[in-house]
């Protein structure tokens, strides 16, 4: 029995995380109708910043974190204006392609810059964990499960509470009308991937320091924010949040109960799954498949 | 006047033709490791310390008169580029003896191609005993494999008062052999071998392995995977509060980075490391190591690689020596030469004796094994 | 002119060994080849179909694990106490095998195409390609997992009994690989221009009034899966006899990145593309290789791929057709073009 809370535990912090991705892709997927193949590189880029920050430029931990938002936010948007814009209008296969090539080209320089070593980020957080009864949870880690449940509040916030969510939320539904009503489509357009960059950034730099840094860490992150994309539904930010608790449950669950080696592949199976038997996800209000 | 200026053009010709008849202007040695992926930073240490050794020879005038060039290729931690990255050291860059590969599973990848374009290899790190035995000619180790580490081993366990045994290893040969030598001189000394838990060499997350390991009975863990995993291990396992006392294996575990990044986790652990780099008098050649250790600290590399690097320097000395003896860098007389050759290495006397089956023996050294553990964030060293 | 070109391509690669005596550069062509079989395989699916498949390692990969365990043979445990023994047959078996099982993948895929598809079939196929690693990864008593599968024999050609000769130096691969790649090119050329392929680029052209002339959706694209499946696994099969050693990594995503590189560069949806855009990323990493580290390369073909898609979207083969097109004043679409060289003259 301890061992399954350890186990929920342990899927909650993760999760938090995962639905940072999951958000992020989401509104990226979900608005602009973009199979963004960078998120990775954001995640990736966004724990890189913190060892910078941290390591190089001997900044306070807490203080690295927000910049590293900001960078994500800031490499979005150049993303964006540089490759996604001018291509407004092809077709989604070479937007795909072009997002790939970004993708090879920013993770080779990653690798070219940093190497292959792996790199670890100190935390100002003891090692010794907090113990509640059988469980026990680290520090490091109940801090990026409250600054994940932050973000994800603020993200809230901003698309159901501000103008520009307002904006966003109405090219989501129907880009022509919106853009006829006053809303500026390649505003949004630039915004949404930089604000979705900019979440997954954080959530490289919150998972970062909890496990190691290599410039090859986002591959996986990014099929997971896939599957949560896929799991909650495009478009849908509740679907993303409930999903990446989802895909954090399935993988833990499955490393512990089933097999260790098969938790990465919790969430491909899962992205089959749905699509082969609720392809519109498991909480989508809108048809939207294809 | 003329005739001097005839006679220039001659002789620069000359010096031209003559230096372009001499094969190479450097002799060659393929180092074949892992820069990228999940060993990347084991294989750098390694690469590091054979140009250390690189540089050393050099400077005192190179291998027969030419100076040594080490071709330092990525095998990116798996197998079939290990393979490949052989193929390119051999065919293209003519190398006539390699060192590598680092993991067991990339060496025992590249042993075909040894064997194909019949040219000798220097295995540095490598523990999976499948190396030397399955008759590959061309092999010559000179680290142990896990059974000479558990034979080692065999000595403290008593001491230690061992009585259940889990296993948490890589999921490779490396770490499936040293799971299999370690229970099976276990078994033999009556102790009980629990559970066997295996990890992916990519993986970041073994916290579901640990959640099982701390809910059994045993008292010990023997840990056997890389420096990078093994940081995640213990920051994983003192996150779980898991309290059972933890023994690694296989010499790359770089105690001091472990003690830097895992901090108050690593108390108490042990570890079966092939050589000494913080008592360099304990060592078989302490003015050696005294030399190393200072190469090492003077070109700003990371005190904690010492325990890995010093094998890239034993191993590039190793095939150094041979191709001396040889008298040619040439991949058959290189093979003979290696049988002969008795060299200091840093963590013992480096001579090759047989290995195998009849007919194809590799060649085998015998070198030393360690038990060092950590009490209060220093190393101390148990006797074995 | 066009089969001019390829008469005489064929009989320069066909005289390569002749003349090459660098075993490195000889490697270097045989697994470009393979690549460049598999590159053409993707084609028929990218090119000629629409469909982005990016899980296509997948079958590639399938085809040289079948292969290799057919001629290795294996000793497994399955639920319920079932155990199943092969014995080792012949790598001609395997070469089979594989198709046939990678083909069987294919057809798997095609049914899925029709549930989903744009942007979530390419998820799903890059998801399946995944599981199919993780799986090669995990199932460590079929597979060796990471340790690898090792020793893989050589191809033979011939049958037991009858006479079998064992490919094993780097000329008879060649050939071997040559021979393929040349049935393959020939095969995709005739379906190509078949009602089967008249019927594929009318779906990729425009599905909803190819569907209202009464072109079978779900037909046309599984079967077209299953051959583009089939090729590379085949494409799989010669991998793993010639580099003789497999493990999971060979179902790394970047493997289908290299081959979507390839015929987009080349040009998707021509014939020669695919072996055009094979031949300049199969070589160029050898050729680089003294003067770039692999990762700036790899920065090199990242942008290599953007440019191209902005600048020759529809690749270099179809552009230089275009150019050299004897038909002044004609308007290309802008829409990737499934047409071969010589220009339009069917309909759809």
């Amino acid at each position: 029995m301890s061992e399954f809370l350890q186990h929920l535990i342990n899927m909650l912090v993760l999760g938090g995380t995962y639905a940072l991705l999951g958000i992020g892709l989401t509104l990226i997927f979900g608005i602009m109708n973009v199979v963004n193949f960078t998120h990775g590189v954001l995640y990736t880029f966004g724990a890189y910043i913190m060892f910078i920050v941290v390591h190089q430029l001997g900044i306070n931990f807490f203080l690295a974190l927000p910049l590293a938002v900001v960078a994500g936010w800031l490499l979005g948007a150049v993303i964006e204006l540089t490759l996604l814009r001018p291509l407004r209008g092809s077709d989604i296969d070479t937007t795909m392609l072009v997002m790939i090539g970004a993708w090879i080209a920013m993770q080779s320089g990653t690798l070219w810059i940093w190497g292959g070593v792996a790199k670890s980020v100190t935390t100002p957080f003891p090692e010794a964990p907090l113990v509640l009864g059988p469980v026990s949870v680290s520090w490091l880690r109940l801090f990026v499960l409250a600054a994940a449940a932050l973000l994800i509040v603020v993200t809230y916030f901003l698309i159901n509470r501000t103008k520009l969510g307002c904006a966003m939320r109405a090219t989501f539904q129907d880009q022509d009308t919106a853009s006829l009503m006053g809303v500026n489509v390649d505003l949004i357009y630039t915004s949404t991937f930089a604000i979705g960059s900019s979440l997954a950034a954080a959530a490289g730099a919150l998972l970062g320091p909890v496990y190691v840094i290599f410039p090859q860490m986002g591959d996986l992150a990014a099929v997971k924010a896939f599957a949560i994309v896929i799991l909650g539904g495009l478009g849908n930010i509740t679907g993303a949040v409930i999903g990446g608790f989802i895909l954090a449950l399935a993988e833990e669950l499955g490393a512990g109960y089933v097999s260790s080696g098969y938790r990465d592949a919790m969430g491909f199976l899962i992205i089959i799954a749905v699509l082969i038997f609720k392809p519109t996800g498991l909480f989508a209000r809108s048809e939207r498949v294809g | 006047m003329i005739r001097t200026f005839r006679l220039v053009p001659t002789i620069a010709l000359a010096v031209a033709l003559l230096g372009g008849a001499a094969n190479a202007q450097t002799i060659k040695i393929g180092v074949n490791e892992p820069l990228t992926g999940a060993f990347a930073a084991s294989g750098t240490y390694v690469v590091n310390g054979a140009k250390i050794a690189a540089d050393e020879i050099n400077a005192k005038g190179g291998i027969l008169g030419k100076k040594l060039e080490l071709v330092i290729e990525d095998n990116k931690s798996n197998p079939t580029e290990a393979a490949a990255v052989a193929e390119k050291l051999i065919t293209s860059d003519k190398v006539p003896v390699l060192m590598g590969a680092w993991g067991s599973s990339l060496t025992l990848a590249v042993m075909p191609k040894l064997m194909e374009y019949e040219t000798p290899m220097v295995v540095e790190t490598s523990s999976s005993g499948k190396i030397t035995t399955t008759g590959n000619p061309y092999i010559f180790r000179i680290s142990p494999p896990s059974a000479i580490e558990a034979a080692a081993f065999k000595g403290i366990v008593d001491k230690l008062e061992l009585k259940k045994v889990d296993f948490l290893v890589i999921n490779n040969d490396w770490g499936r052999g040293t799971a299999e030598d370690f229970s099976k001189m276990m078994k033999e000394k009556g102790i009980t071998v629990g559970a066997v838990e295996t990890m992916d060499q990519g993986a970041q997350d073994m916290s579901a392995q640990l959640s099982k390991l701390k809910g059994t009975d045993s008292e010990t863990i023997i840990v056997t995977t890389a420096v990078d995993q093994l940081t995640l291990i213990f920051k994983q396992a003192a996150a779980l509060g898991l309290k059972k006392r933890i023994i690694t294996t296989g010499g790359s575990q770089n105690p001091d980075q472990i003690i830097a990044q895992a901090g108050a986790a690593a108390n108490g652990t042990m570890h079966l490391t092939t050589f000494l780099p913080w008592f360099p008098d304990k060592t078989p050649n302490p003015e050696a190591t005294n030399y190393f250790i200072t190469e090492w600290k003077k070109r700003g590399f990371d005190f904690a690689g010492c325990t890995e690097s010093f094998r890239g320097y034993d191993g590039i000395r190793t095939a150094a020596a041979a191709i001396e003896k040889a008298g040619k860098a040439e991949p058959a007389a290189i093979k003979a030469a290696l049988w002969d050759i008795k060299i200091k290495g840093l963590n013992g006397d480096i001579v090759f004796r047989k290995s195998g089956p009849e007919g194809k023996e590799s060649g085998q050294s015998q070198p030393n094994v360690y038990l060092i553990e950590i009490t209060d964030g220093k190393i101390g060293m148990k006797t074995l | 002119m066009k089969s001019g070109i390829t008469i005489l391509s064929v009989v320069v690669f066909a005289s390569v060994p002749l003349w090459l005596r660098d075993p490195y550069l000889m490697n270097a062509l045989i697994t470009t080849g393979i690549f460049v079989i598999g590159a053409m395989s993707l084609n028929l699916l990218l090119g000629f179909t629409g469909q982005l498949s990016l899980g296509h390692i997948a079958f590639f990969g399938i085809g040289a694990y079948v292969s290799a365990l057919t001629s290795l043979g294996f000793d497994v445990g399955l639920p319920f106490g079932l155990r199943i023994v092969h014995t080792p047959w012949p790598p001609i078996a395997g070469f089979v095998l594989a198709i046939a099982i990678a083909g069987l993948c294919g057809y798997l895929v095609g049914l899925l195409s029709f549930r989903v598809r744009g942007a979530y079939f390419v998820i799903v196929t890059i998801s399946f390609a995944e599981v199919v690693r993780l799986v090669a990864l995990n199932w460590v008593e079929l597979t060796q997992g990471p340790l690898a599968l090792t020793n893989i024999p050589s191809m033979t050609i011939g049958l037991p009994g009858l006479g079998e000769l064992t490919l094993r130096t780097k000329l008879q691969n060649y050939y071997l690989v040559l021979s393929v790649a040349l049935v393959t090119y020939l095969l995709i050329s005739r379906l190509v221009h078949s009602h089967f392929g008249r019927a594929m680029r009318g779906l990729m052209e425009n599905e909803t009034l190819a569907v209202s002339v009464g072109i079978d959706v779900t037909k046309t694209l599984t079967l077209a899966a299953v051959i583009s499946a089939g090729i590379a696994g085949a494409a799989g099969s010669l991998y793993a006899h010639y580099i003789r050693i497999i493990d999971p990594e060979v179902f790394a995503f970047i493997n289908t990145v290299t081959m979507v590189i390839m015929v987009i560069t080349g040009g998707k949806g021509s014939l020669a593309g695919p072996v055009v855009g094979g031949m300049i990323f199969g070589l160029l990493p050898v050729f680089l290789r003294p003067i770039m580290a692999p990762e700036a390369q790899w920065i090199a073909y990242g942008g290599v791929l953007i440019v191209i898609l902005f600048v020759l979207p529809r690749g270099i083969v179809p552009s230089l057709a275009q150019r050299f097109a004897k038909r002044p004043g004609r308007a290309e679409k802008a829409a990737p073009v499934a047409f071969s060289e010589r220009g339009v003259k069917e309909h759809a």
